[in-house]
């Protein structure tokens, strides 16, 4: 008469409906505890009657087809987490619109992931009998997809988790210890390697402590931050050699521009004894005028050999500003780098715009100093 | 299967003909841009760095190839037993090992020597600094006590033919204004990248006075093939007259000739852009220009001597008329520098190609010089636009370029 299921929901039903009733005649704590035991009871009763109508599922044994094409003849489907991520997805969607572009668009991007994987995974549960076969074309259709991301995603991981572990150590420990998990992992390699028998399941728990390891130190030193990192500032340009300011204690460190001058100098320039002089490739000797090209970046290092505190000047006389407009104004065009004491060394990057000529001179210099490079652009 | 034998016939003789032309081809004896052919210490250091490996190569490929057909004839498959199948030749390997690390080690050797060799600068008598853009040369001689006895005292600018002193170690300071370029005068040393912001050095020499050919070697946008050089060498006296002159103060054409009035319109269109050292303005001042306001590069040829330089617009298109051309390429090293240090004369002008060149320069060599997509370069052309001259202006101009020398 009455099936498993139903009795069950009957029970729980009359159970919701029991406990609503003396819920809301004995508290009176208002009537949300009795509207939420009144809903659980109205989705049981409605369950109690799906249950009804479809008696179990269970099919007449008089019904030779039914019994072919009822739910109870299929295995049952498999555990599946995407209902849960797409439920995560779903969550995050309204968070996303309150706190910002990015979450949502994380949780579309969820959403559509789990939408795509379930799918594919409900259908492939129903293409036959064989659930090794069902899961050998889930297979086929998603790994292709899956292993990709799912590589890039640990590829990212190891490298976020590498690159924090490396700006939170100081400098001289980073090789210290990259060279210990080096050696490590060359250690545990040939040790494997040496070993005819290794069970799978020690390589895979070494793995996982390595990884695990990784991105908890990774995560933990992203927590922590980077270390101090000094910053050296870049030659400036100003209007007057007056407005010239900073001192430095080591030259610049800006990579592009550190790289470039320590490998393909236009010159050497050198303030030693109140003299400024300057060395460049393929010419023997001190020199006191220097032939640059125009328009065109050279690099100099300036290195201070004099006693005191002093910077390089570059005056390359003045630049037109707006061309051509109503605004156009000839400005003062001078670079100064940052003052260095003695043994010092900076390094400056000058373009001449315009040939020198007899009304237009430019000169490296040193505010103080009675010492002047002339710079011939022709 | 008469047919398909004359097919495979005609097939075979093909491949054949092209193998012998490419085979001959390597026999040319006027080839401008041969390593094969070195005229200076650098080339020949590279050359006799090259020929061995070539025919060690050669050697082996011979024998890879022979093995490869004794095996391919000898053991092909007629029907017969499969012999007994072996795995493994100790003593095969490691001789087959340790011949090719042999060889390496024995080509090793002189190759570092070599580079070393080639990075010297220390044995530098003259200094040239070479700066590339889209798409020519720009070569200027900065102050410095080499190159002549007194040194050179004010810096000299040219472009697209690069006078060196024949028999000196010429230094190349390489850069490049805007994006990577490659110099390479075969005959006279490897090639060398010019990148912006970097200065690279390459040693030059040659042995005797005569002109030598190069190409930029690494792709730098539409005119790449355009981008010549060639390297001149004079004799010292020679090479001395010629720095005299390049410094010589400029002399306005007489009044009232057409060289004068093309002088009005060379500063009237051209002088924004062009250098011609020492040309003053109607108020008499000198006119400096600026080419870093129009062209993304901020360089343009200076012209001061244009027509002591026999080629122009990135050595592409001689000034000179084939017959002058020819006679001062092939001229004896002896003669040579005497008939390149007369310049382009009258008799040997070769008015045409200057004259389509100012009518439409990017007609004649493809350049970024149309207004509507100069965006990126913020308005600023990469090349020579069209500066739309009446013939009668372009007449005027080639009479006053006709001077300049």
């Amino acid at each position: 008469m009455f099936t498993t299921g139903s009795k069950l929901f009957i029970g729980a039903s009359a159970l919701a409906l029991a406990g609503t009733l003396i819920y809301s005649a004995t508290q009176d704590s208002g009537a949300i505890g009795t509207l939420g035991l009144a809903s659980a009871t109205i989705v049981l009763v409605f369950l109690m009657g799906i249950n009804f109508w479809v008696r179990d599922s269970n099919v007449s044994s008089m019904d030779t087809p039914g019994i072919v094409a009822c739910s109870a003849a299929h295995p049952a489907p498999g555990r599946s987490m995407w209902p849960m991520v797409a439920g995560l997805g779903s969550a995050l969607v309204p968070v996303g619109l309150i706190v910002g572009k990015a979450i949502t668009w994380i949780a579309v991007i969820v959403l559509m992931i789990a939408t795509v994987e379930w799918m594919v995974q409900s259908w492939s549960e129903r293409a036959s009998s064989d659930a090794a076969y069902n899961a050998g074309i889930r297979k086929r259709i998603l790994h292709p997809m899956e292993l990709p991301v799912l590589g890039a995603i640990g590829l990212g991981m190891m490298i976020f988790s590498f690159s924090r572990i490396m700006l939170h150590l100081p400098s001289a420990a980073g090789a210290i210890v990259f060279g210990g998990i080096a050696a490590t992992v060359l250690l545990f390699g040939a040790l494997i390697a040496a070993k005819r028998q290794v069970g799978r399941s020690l390589v895979a728990t070494l793995c996982a402590i390595g990884a695990v390891g990784l991105i908890g130190a990774g995560v933990a030193s992203a927590v922590a931050g980077g270390r101090h990192i000094a910053k050296h500032e870049l030659a400036q340009r100003t209007d007057s050699v007056d407005n010239c300011t900073g001192n430095e204690s080591e030259a610049d460190s800006h990579s592009s521009r550190a790289i470039a001058g320590k490998a393909n100098l236009a010159g050497l320039i050198v303030l030693q004894g109140d003299k400024l002089y300057a060395e460049v490739i393929g010419i023997n000797g001190r020199q006191d005028t220097l032939t640059l090209p125009r328009s065109t970046d050279s690099f100099f290092e300036f290195k201070n050999l004099d006693s005191g505190k002093h910077r390089l000047v570059a005056d390359l006389g003045h630049e037109v500003v707006d061309p051509g407009t109503d605004k156009e104004r000839k400005v003062p065009l001078i670079l100064c780098t940052q003052a260095v004491g003695e043994g010092g060394k900076q390094f400056i990057v000058i373009k001449p715009p315009r040939p020198t000529s007899a009304d237009q001179q430019y000169f490296f210099e040193v505010p103080g100093i009675d010492s002047k490079l002339k710079i011939e652009v022709p | 299967m008469t047919n398909l034998r004359t097919r495979y016939r005609r097939s075979a003789l093909s491949a054949a003909a092209v193998g012998a032309l490419t085979l001959l081809a390597g026999c040319a004896k006027d080839a401008p841009q041969d390593t094969f052919q070195p005229a200076g210490e650098n080339a020949r250091e590279i050359n006799n760095l090259q020929r061995p490996p070539f025919m060690i190569a050669g050697v082996v490929l011979v024998i890879v190839i022979g093995v490869v057909f004794l095996c391919v004839i000898k053991f092909r498959d007629r029907g017969q037993v499969i012999p007994k199948q072996t795995h493994g030749k100790p003593a095969l390997e490691i001789a087959l090992t340790i011949i090719p690390a042999l060889i390496l080690i024995g080509i090793g050797i002189p190759t570092v020597k070599t580079l070393f060799d080639l990075a010297k600068t220390s044995d530098t008598q003259c200094v040239v600094n070479v700066t590339g853009q889209q798409w020519w040369w720009e070569y200027d001689y900065p102050v410095q006590p080499g190159c002549l006895p007194g040194g050179i005292t004010q810096p000299i600018v040219t472009a697209n033919q690069m006078v060196i002193p024949a028999g000196q170690h010429v230094l190349l300071r390489i850069t490049s204004r805007d994006v990577i370029h490659s110099f390479w005068i075969p005959k006279l040393n490897g090639k060398r990248d010019a990148v912006p912001g970097r200065v690279h050095t390459l040693r030059m020499q040659a042995d005797q006075p005569g002109m030598y050919l190069g190409q930029c070697t690494e792709f730098c946008g539409l005119s790449h093939a355009y981008m010549r050089m060639e390297a001149v060498a004079l004799d010292a006296p020679g090479f001395s007259a010629w720095v005299t002159n390049q410094l010589a103060a400029y002399t306005p054409p007489p009044a009232g000739t057409p060289a004068a009035d093309g002088e009005a319109v060379f500063l009237a269109n051209c002088s924004r852009c062009h250098q011609v050292n020492g040309i003053a303005g109607s108020d008499g001042k000198p006119v400096i220009a600026r080419p870093d306001l129009w062209v993304y590069s901020g360089a343009t040829p200076n012209l001061t001597n244009l027509m002591t330089r026999t080629t122009f617009a990135g050595a592409s298109f001689d000034l000179l008329t084939p017959d002058c051309r020819a006679k001062l390429v092939d001229a004896k090293s002896a003669d040579f520098t005497a008939l390149y240090l007369k310049g382009v004369e009258a008799n040997c002008l070769d008015a045409v190609q200057l004259r389509e060149w100012l009518r439409n320069p990017p007609g004649k060599k493809p350049m970024y010089t149309d207004a509507t997509k100069l965006g990126p370069t913020n308005g600023k052309t990469r090349g020579m636009p069209n500066l739309g001259l009446s013939e009668n202006q372009i007449d005027q101009i080639i009479a006053y370029l006709a001077e300049r020398k």
